[in-house]
């Protein structure tokens, strides 16, 4: 029998500074191991313990996967001090992922902040991996200040893949390396900045700090979405992925089993939803 | 019950499902061949019997290795000191060694003993019944848990008496055992009347023929009898509290937070609680570095201090004790309900006997009923 709490030992290949709190690590798992875009793993630093994060990378690659983080609490300082060719070890994939099936045909709104844009990346390339599925992808992505824009390198390579993809950046406080727009995030949700989406028929997808979610989930009740699409995806401690350690819960819901993504008209009734 | 659980496929649990059946086949043992039969099941593991403790008059679960008995080896009384958890899932356990091959896919079942309990209430049997749909059926299991489980001889007792804090009449539960063991023992004429709850009960009691006799007849009128004896002092103990599942509506109808404050006031969140309760079954994960290898470790864990649900950057769903408190009530009897169809609480009260603040979970159902009825007249 499999040993669900064994980690599969995977090398840290190579780790690509991306904002100078956020690194990515790219993984090598002994064996490969399949995900869907918005499904976590739990990954291993031997002997400190393990965090949950959602892969960052393609979720049509398995053999190599990519994880973006933040650092900030204690496995994750022991991981930003690692160097390439440490062993790790990973558990997973565990949760639903998004729900890329009832993207098909709509207007798809993705909504990014600070190191929440590391799990929008992968789904991002699932959405990219055939754009012409979606009528608009519509993205905006904020961040405090320009260095913690993760990713900066590939956006322009992403708005040229096609027609419908519009991608729009903010930060929260001018600065004077950055000429774009200055804001919170949820000033690129005006209706006159979503690029003629159409909400009844647009899906919108939030990950990034509880307050932000709170904020964004406002913006787009303000906007017309309806709560069944929109989709967050919430911030608990998940541990065991498996839905019995008891301490990622959302009302009834366990997010390492029924999430990490939630869907809002699910979960709108809990108290205190966002802390 | 939440649509998505109902949708994972439910591999089978190791405990054969066992239902009610109205004319079970009922046999009588006296005292000496039961213990015969306990030094007999007691060759196959780890046998452990409830004992009397002199002082405080409580029983307490004990492990035995030497027969005969110890003398104050009891099946009177109610239920013990210990829940029955700590067999399937140990205060404290490796899960994982690695690196190392052998413990990713590892044969879990050759290392587990098997535990022989004797003398486990309707409420420790119903617990674990409970805590097996979380950890055993759904999508994933937990191996060790499931080994534990599955290995396990459940010889349930009767109470032939209650305690102060028993109060399974209020959660649905009576005070003799009706499904979840192997074989249940009730008091009766100088022996015990002994019925089989599941495939490996009935094999046991063929195995040991010999040992059995057919029951006089008057002995199960006689038990009957005295079962009602209990169930009334149980209700008459309880009769100021509600029922417990008058309480999942007044939840949902999202009480103020004045209650869960003014219960707040009193807990000095200790976490003793979860630590003795039969249904609390939520642990801690964590990571230990050797000089060759590291292992992870499960711990029993409780809801009801900071750290529980804190995370990195110390963000923290539930900040406040009183957070915490109606976590704790909200799981029981509202969340796991929704989830896996049930209320989480068997009645123990042990979580009663062990508050040094005093609280008492038939007063909470009381005070929520009340809180809920004020705000009604609030809004009204």
């Amino acid at each position: 029998m499999k040993n669900p709490y064994y980690p599969i030992d995977t090398v840290l290949e190579e780790i690509i500074t991306e904002t100078p709190t956020i690194k990515t690590f790219v993984l090598r798992p002994a064996r490969p191991i399949p995900f869907r875009a918005g499904q976590f793993m739990q990954l291993t630093v031997p002997g400190v313990g393990e965090a949950p994060f959602t892969p960052s990378s393609d979720p049509n690659v398995s053999e190599k996967m990519e994880i973006t983080i933040l650092r900030t609490g204690k496995v994750t300082e022991a991981l930003h001090d690692l160097k390439p060719g440490a062993a790790v070890g990973l558990r997973g994939p565990f949760g639903t992922g998004y729900p890329l099936e009832k993207l098909v045909g709509k207007d798809v709104l993705v909504v990014g902040g600070g190191v929440g844009l590391a799990p929008m990346r992968a789904l991002l390339y699932a959405l990219f991996s055939d754009p012409s599925q979606y009528r608009k992808i519509v993205i905006k992505f904020g961040a405090r200040e320009p260095a913690e824009l993760s990713f900066r390198r590939q956006y322009d390579e992403w708005r040229a893949l096609a027609d419908n993809i519009f991608l729009e950046t903010t930060i929260d406080v001018p600065h004077p390396d950055w000429k774009g727009h200055v804001g919170l995030v949820t000033t690129l949700l005006e209706p006159g900045k979503l690029e003629g989406t159409a909400i009844e028929e647009g899906y919108a997808l939030s990950c990034g700090p509880e307050i932000m979610l709170k904020f964004v989930t406002l913006k787009l009740l303000e906007l017309g979405y309806k709560p069944p699409q929109i989709y967050l995806s919430m911030n608990r401690k998940m541990s065991c992925g498996m839905g019995k350690c008891g301490r990622c819960n959302v009302g009834h819901y366990y997010l390492c089993v029924d999430g990490p993504d939630m869907c809002y008209d699910k979960i709108k009734h809990v108290p205190n939803v966002f802390g | 019950m939440c649509a998505r659980w109902l949708e994972r496929s439910r591999p089978p649990c190791p405990r054969q499902p066992y239902h009610f059946q109205k004319n079970r086949h009922m046999k009588f043992i006296d005292s000496t061949n039961f213990e015969r039969l306990l030094k007999k099941l007691s060759e196959q593991g780890e046998l452990f019997v409830p004992v009397r403790d002199a002082d405080s008059g409580r029983l307490h679960i004990e492990r035995v290795e030497e027969f005969p008995l110890p003398e104050r080896t009891s099946l009177d009384g109610f239920r013990t000191v210990e829940a029955m958890k700590g067999f399937a899932q140990p205060l404290r356990a490796k899960v994982a060694e690695y690196p190392a091959p052998e413990m990713d896919d590892l044969d879990i079942e050759e290392r587990i003993p098997v535990q022989v309990i004797v003398g486990a209430r309707a409420c420790d049997v119903a617990a674990m019944s409970l805590v097996d749909s979380v950890q055993i059926e759904g999508e994933y299991t937990d191996p060790f848990y499931a080994h534990r489980r599955g290995k396990m001889i459940v010889i349930a007792a009767d109470c032939t008496d209650c305690g102060d804090s028993c109060f399974c009449n209020l959660v649905g539960g009576r005070p003799w055992p009706e499904k979840g063991f192997d074989l249940a023992v009730a008091k009766a004429g100088g022996g015990y009347l002994v019925e089989s709850g599941s495939e490996r009960g009935g094999r046991i009691m063929e195995e040991n023929g010999e040992l059995f006799a057919e029951a006089r007849e008057g002995l199960e009128k006689a038990r009957d009898e005295a079962r009602q004896r209990v169930l009334e002092k149980l209700a008459e103990r309880n009769r100021d509290y509600p029922p417990a599942d008058e309480v999942t509506e007044p939840l949902r109808e999202k009480l103020t937070d004045a209650i869960w404050n003014k219960e707040a006031a009193r807990c000095v969140e200790c976490g003793a609680c979860t630590n003795v309760c039969p249904t609390c079954y939520c642990f801690l994960l964590y990571d230990t570095a050797g000089d060759q290898s590291c292992r992870r470790v499960m711990a029993w864990d409780s809801c009801q201090v900071s750290g529980y649900a804190r995370m990195a950057g110390m963000a923290n769903p539930r900040p406040r004790l009183a957070d915490r408190v109606k976590h704790r009530l909200y799981h029981k009897y509202d969340y796991l309900p929704l989830s896996h169809g049930a209320i989480f609480c068997t009645g123990c009260g042990r979580c009663i006997d062990t508050c040094s603040a005093g609280i008492d979970m038939r007063e909470v159902f009381r005070n929520v009923l009340g809180a809920a009825a004020t705000q009604g007249r609030t809004r009204g």
